[in-house]
């Protein structure tokens, strides 16, 4: 078999605050590897047989070769970067594309594509159903168990239904869950990793037009984005001198 | 403006996390040093016992009042600047910030809102390409600056960069009388064991205590000594003995790529002497920190009832022992995995046996596992205390040169053994400094466990160790200056306490009764 693993670098939103305007305040977080995308990962490394092949794949800039080197540490087996200057800003459309375009040059004999189901900073959950649209296959969307025998059988979860299907070969699923006990690699895992050359390609490689790519290819126009602020009633008194606090609470209150 | 209350006999300021229960009748919480200076000018005045409180993770009753009232130093909570001097940068902090504040201001660079303490040091150290860290991290981020100070705090990579005492530049401290004292490091020396400091017009002549201090090892019992020492040392690790410290200057060093890696050996005994080999090694570890079979069995028990508890995946069956170190992750790696691999090998290890980690996410696990063996041990000695309430922690805190390491391990099976008691070992193994925590389940227990003790700290001395490396004397191991210094010593200290606090204001009973 050989899986096709797309992943995403993103910043570590557990450390990510908003400031009083509603914007993101990224400096100094660091970046790490989709955590759903590590789900997608952890599930292949599970049925995988030691001859399947495991390829995985990240649009992103340089740095994003960090998050895929994880994957070679927790198990892949080839690895590729999609960069290039003209995909910044791509949305779901454009980013699809070119994952697409990838596959169709560069894996078309896989059996099938994981995905996570969404990007922890992006969110909108829409990429694995692009992609399989674009690549005309059958998407599986929110799975959490897998079962490899002479078929392949996926439960998905959509909280109000709970489907298991039978997953035809070239299909493209996205997971939902995993352990949130993150795996560990042994320093063995990381050594192997270190010998394995992450190739980038950029989009003449891919063979992709200019207009096909990033913010040039993207069908989203962003207004403006912000995160939703809520306000709270509530005030806060110093407690550092309860018997004062109280009298403060007191005048509050009444 | 000075808070200040009476004290409830239940309140959480009459104790730490060595749970032992103290009284005091009243709390005073100073918002600035002028509060500070009236508190302490009022308490000497009135000759009242004054105890200095900070963040309560002291593991020896340090800020635990036995009479009198407590300073709390909560509100000295903010970090006031960067300056840079021919050792490097600097961060000019409030006593009571705590070491994760001070880390995550760093790792953020956070500077904008701090004053430059030098010229444009804030722009330059934006403008480093370099990340800069504080390189002392006791396993305790949640203890403060100050405390650090007080009791030289050290950590896991004290076996590279040195206790707290190497990286303080500069303390403002608060003398029994309400004079100030700005000292900063190399400013005033002392000649053949005597200072001569200047205060307020007038030199205050202090006397150093005759005995000498064990530098070879790690250690934090009594008073540091020198014939021609530095000033700063002598407050730092006082354990609030001669003031109150409100702020202090504190380097930080580059930071440099790092990763964590735990390698899982069959017994105990594999580890040990694996890491004999280790040391002299090409490898150069930042700290080396071990785990017998006790302390992971520990983490299993927790993990079993708590999936979450470590946020690791499960310790594997096929350890019996683990040991944790950093290495640089730099070009070199590889060849010092295979120097590595070499040396565990031999003691029945493997690269195939290990967790390795580099992203920040990942690191921070490895020390939340480090963590968990002393504060599963600290919960679970809070949880005695109500149907116990004299039962506190009864944990080892002894250093020996590495070389005597194999003894002094003989001794705590020895001694532990005979008496029935059952223990954990976990900790700096780098620095032969390893804690035993006893595992104590009655009061009978709790006194076997202190008679223990006594001979275990004997046996460091003997080894040329300290029975205190880093966690300081506070009110509870005061036995161990005489252990370590004779009768002589212990004199030799009160004179230094009574000659820069004559009405022996400042936490009576920390370090010599
Ligand atoms: C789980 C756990 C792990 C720990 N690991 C480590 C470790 O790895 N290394 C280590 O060294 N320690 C360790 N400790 C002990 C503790 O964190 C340190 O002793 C720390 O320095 C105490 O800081 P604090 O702010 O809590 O001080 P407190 O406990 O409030 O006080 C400690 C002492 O310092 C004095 N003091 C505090 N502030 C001032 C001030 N501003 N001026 C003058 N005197 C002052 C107090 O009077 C007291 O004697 C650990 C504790 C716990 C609970």
């Amino acid at each position: 078999m050989k899986y096709v693993i797309l992943v995403k670098q993103v910043p570590d939103t557990t450390r990510i605050k908003v400031d009083e305007n509603g914007n993101l305040i990224r400096q100094g977080v660091p970046s790490i590897l989709d955590p759903y995308c590590e789900y997608a990962l952890d599930m292949v490394c599970r049925i995988r047989k030691p001859e399947d092949s495991v390829i995985v794949v990240s649009m992103g800039p340089p740095q994003a070769k960090e998050s895929i080197f994880r994957c070679l540490e927790l198990g892949a087996n080839e690895a590729y970067l999609l960069s290039d200057k003209a995909f910044a800003g791509a949305d779901v459309f454009a980013t699809s594309r070119t994952l697409t375009a990838f596959i169709r040059k560069f894996a078309a004999d896989y059996d099938l594509i994981f995905c996570g189901k969404q990007a922890a900073d992006g969110d909108t959950a829409e990429v694995p159903a692009e992609t399989a649209a674009m690549l005309n296959v059958q998407q599986f969307c929110y799975s959490e168990n897998i079962i490899i025998s002479d078929t392949i059988k996926v439960t998905q979860n959509y909280n109000d239904e709970i489907r298991v299907c039978t997953v035809p070969k070239g299909s493209v699923l996205s997971v939902s869950i995993g352990d949130i006990n993150r795996r560990v690699p042994s320093i063995s895992d990381h050594i192997k990793a270190l010998n394995i050359e992450i190739k980038t390609l950029d989009r003449i490689a891919l063979g992709l037009g200019m207009y096909s790519v990033g913010i040039k290819g993207s069908k989203t126009k962003i207004e403006s984005s912000y995160s939703p602020r809520y306000e709270h009633s509530g005030k806060i008194i110093d407690g550092t001198d309860p018997s004062e606090a109280a009298k403060l609470l007191i005048k509050e209150v009444l | 403006m000075i808070h200040s209350r009476k004290l409830e006999s239940d309140s959480p300021y009459l104790t730490d996390e060595s749970k032992l229960s103290g009284a005091a009748d009243m709390l005073f919480i100073p918002d600035d040093e002028e509060d500070v200076v009236k508190i302490v000018v009022s308490h000497n005045s009135s000759k009242t016992p004054l105890t200095i409180s900070a963040m309560r993770t002291g593991v020896c009753g340090g800020c635990v009042p036995k009479e009198g009232d407590i300073v709390s130093m909560e509100k000295f909570n903010k970090i006031i600047g960067i300056g840079k001097d021919d050792k490097g940068y600097f961060i000019r902090t409030q006593a009571a910030v705590t070491v994760k504040d001070l880390n995550e201001i760093i790792r953020k660079k956070l500077y904008s809102e701090l004053q430059n303490i030098t010229d444009d040091a804030i722009e330059c150290i934006l403008s480093e390409r370099t990340d800069y860290f504080y390189p002392v991290d006791p396993t305790e981020l949640n203890g403060s600056i100050g405390g650090n100070i007080s009791t030289n705090a050290s950590g896991p990579r004290t076996y590279k960069y040195g206790p707290t005492r190497d990286w303080v530049r500069r303390i403002r401290i608060i003398l029994s009388d309400g004079n100030v004292l700005d000292i900063l490091r190399g400013e005033i020396k002392a000649k053949n064991r005597v200072f001569s400091i200047p205060v307020d017009g007038k030199n205050i002549t202090v006397h150093i205590p005759s005995y000498e201090f064990n530098r070879d090892v790690k250690n934090t019992t009594g008073l540091m000594t020198g014939p021609d020492m530095d000033l700063i040392d002598l407050f730092i690790g006082s354990e609030g003995m001669f003031g109150i410290i409100t702020e202090a200057d504190i380097y930080i060093t580059e930071w440099h790529p790092l990763m964590s890696n735990i390698i899982f050996f069959p017994s105990d005994d594999n580890a040990y002497n694996f890491v004999k080999e280790f040391v002299n090694s090409h490898i150069d570890p930042e700290f080396i920190e071990f785990f017998d079979t006790g302390s992971l069995n520990l983490i299993r028990k927790s993990k079993k009832n708590d999936p979450k508890f470590t946020k690791m995946p499960d310790i594997p069956d096929y350890a019996g022992s683990a040991i944790f170190f950093d290495i640089s992750n730099d070009e070199n790696i590889v060849s010092k995995y295979n120097e590595l691999s070499q040396i565990a090998k031999i003691y029945g290890g493997s690269l195939d046996h290990s967790w390795c980690g580099h992203e920040l996410k990942d690191r921070e696990r490895f020390f939340a596992f480090r963590h968990s063996v002393p504060q599963t041990i600290f919960e679970y000695v809070a949880s005695l205390k109500g149907s116990m309430p004299g039962m506190h922690k009864m944990g080892t805190d002894m250093s020996v040169p590495l070389d005597h390491l194999d003894e002094m391990i003989d001794s705590y099976s020895e001694v532990l053994t005979s008496k029935k008691l059952e223990y954990v070992i976990f900790g700096h193994i780098g620095n032969g400094h390893l804690h035993v925590e006893i595992i104590l389940k009655s009061m009978d227990d709790l006194s076997k466990a202190k008679k223990a003790y006594r001979t275990l700290a004997l046996r460091s001395i003997e080894l040329g160790g300290s029975p205190s490396a880093e966690h300081g004397i506070g009110k509870i191991k005061s036995e161990y200056i005489e252990l370590l210094y004779g009768k002589q010593g212990v004199e030799d200290i009160k004179k230094t306490k009574r000659e820069l606090d004559p009405n022996w204001i400042f936490c009576p009973g920390n370090v010599v009764e």
